[in-house]
């Protein structure tokens, strides 16, 4: 097929065969590779001095008393707010249980960088595709920050 | 039985309880580490086990179990899709045909989700009733599916779209010691399903493989092994979702965190131990695990409503 491509090697016995692994594939990957080892790292540091500290945005000792309630009436109740958007935790990342949300942001934004390395190596068809999901994916993710909800 | 272990687990629940602040961390880990063994073993994914159990056996509110659902079942798509990608196994042409739906989709799903259980004072109870329904459709999936190794997709059967994207792949397969090449059939309908997969996904925090894997090869005709890679490429477009839950404030660290070290650590020997032991077994006990927290759900939900009498204690 006419199809630009990189070649991976798969060992079989003494022999060497040849996978046609397209550079849209290949280029996704390794920014998914990269970025969800730096998002894991991000999560897990902070997130475990949290845990064992129990110091943060959030009292551990509160949290654990009112984990039971739905989200909404839980943040009345430890908070005293109502929360919308991203700023709960954005706006307290001195405190390590925000901190450790960062490494969920890189996570859920993983995909998204991903697909910008893919954009640059796709075939104009592709290009329309991806565009569309890299669209989808800004809207999603900045939704409460443009409507306020 | 369930009452005894319900008594068990509630006198750690929290609320002044001496041990409670740390139990529950630990036990999310054990749990989850659990879930990441026996998942590549029993070919049942991790957020598909997590979120019905966690619900029947943890405090936590479903609102805070669906976000930490997704959050490790976008994170184990994510550790093994670039290994994949590599092989050419996850094939990035059938998820940017089928992703731009599914984002949509389970955005909304994840949305909707959260309204229910926070609008309505009896949301949770009807929650858990629809997902515990969800989960026996995931059981007669799983029991009644038939997986072909290799379709045959002939020329005259692929549908135009295939065509005019040129969706292909090729792999290298060591059973037959060849590469073998790949393409589709029947896209725009699996495009319509993978939106409704994407809807379940987003509102339960569900992880999708269970029907993904169905759809690209019975229906698609894709190779099983480039279905269940390419699925797991699928199911990081649920990655939005995961704001949706941030933005309401039901991803909390202390129960996140604990759960995808878990998860992560336990998927890595659990692709070990799948060389060795028996997956059939496996496969079974764990269909039957989800068989029993998919009725459990349901009675849950009912009794919630108050629709059933008291059976089970715990709601």
């Amino acid at each position: 097929m006419a199809v630009v491509v990189e070649k991976e090697k798969e060992a079989v016995g003494t022999e060497l065969k040849e996978v046609l692994v397209e550079p849209m594939n290949y280029i996704f990957g390794r920014i998914m590779e990269i970025l969800t080892i730096i998002g894991l790292i991000a999560m897990f540091v902070p997130g475990i001095i949290y845990i064992i500290t129990g110091k943060g945005y959030l009292s551990r000792d509160v949290v654990v008393k009112y984990w039971d309630l739905k989200a909404s009436a839980f943040w009345e109740k430890v908070m005293g707010v109502k929360v919308f958007g991203y700023s709960w935790f954005l706006n307290h990342l001195s405190a390590t249980d925000c901190l450790s949300i960062i490494g969920v942001c890189i996570l859920a934004i993983t995909p998204l960088i991903s697909l910008f390395g893919a954009e640059i190596k796709a075939d104009k068809k592709y290009k329309i595709l991806i565009g569309i999901l890299i669209l989808e994916f800004l809207f999603a993710i900045f939704r409460p920050i443009l409507m306020g909800h | 039985m369930y009452a005894g272990f319900y008594h068990v687990f509630k006198n750690v629940k929290g609320g002044g309880d001496w041990m409670a602040w740390w139990f529950w961390p630990l036990f999310m880990f054990v749990f989850t580490l659990l879930i990441g063994i026996i998942s590549p073993v029993s070919g049942v994914g991790g957020g598909v086990l997590f979120v019905p159990l966690s619900t029947i056996i943890t405090p936590f509110n479903i609102d805070f179990i669906r976000g930490a659902g997704l959050v490790m079942a976008v994170t184990s798509a994510l550790s093994s899709a670039p290994y994949l990608i590599r092989k050419g196994l996850a094939n990035i042409r059938i998820f940017a045909i089928v992703a731009p739906v599914m984002v949509i989709t389970s955005v909304v799903g994840g949305w909707i989700g959260l309204w229910v259980t926070n609008a309505y004072p009896d949301g949770k109870y009807v929650i858990k009733v629809l997902l515990g329904a969800i989960i026996l459709l995931v059981f007669f999936i799983m029991v009644s599916s038939k997986r072909i190794e290799f379709p045959e997709v002939k020329e005259e059967d692929r549908d135009s779209l295939s065509k005019k994207l040129n969706i292909w792949g090729e792999y290298y397969e060591p059973d037959l010691d060849a590469i073998i090449e790949y393409t589709t059939k029947n896209t725009p309908v699996a495009i319509v399903t993978f939106a409704i997969i994407g809807f379940v996904a987003g509102m339960f925090g569900l992880g999708a493989g269970w029907a993904n894997v169905p759809v690209l090869n019975m229906l698609m005709g894709v190779p099983i092994k480039v279905a269940t890679a390419t699925s797991m490429l699928i199911i990081t477009a649920n990655a939005p979702a995961i704001g949706i839950y941030l933005t309401k404030g039901a991803i909390l660290p202390f129960i996140v965190v604990p759960s995808i070290l878990g998860i992560t650590i336990g998927a890595r020997i659990g692709a070990k131990v799948a060389e060795i032991i028996k997956p059939k077994f496996v496969r079974w006990l764990v269909l039957a695990i989800l068989f029993i927290a998919g009725v459990l759900n349901i009675i849950k939900g009912l009794q919630g409503m108050q629709i059933i009498p008291p059976i089970l204690p715990g709601v």
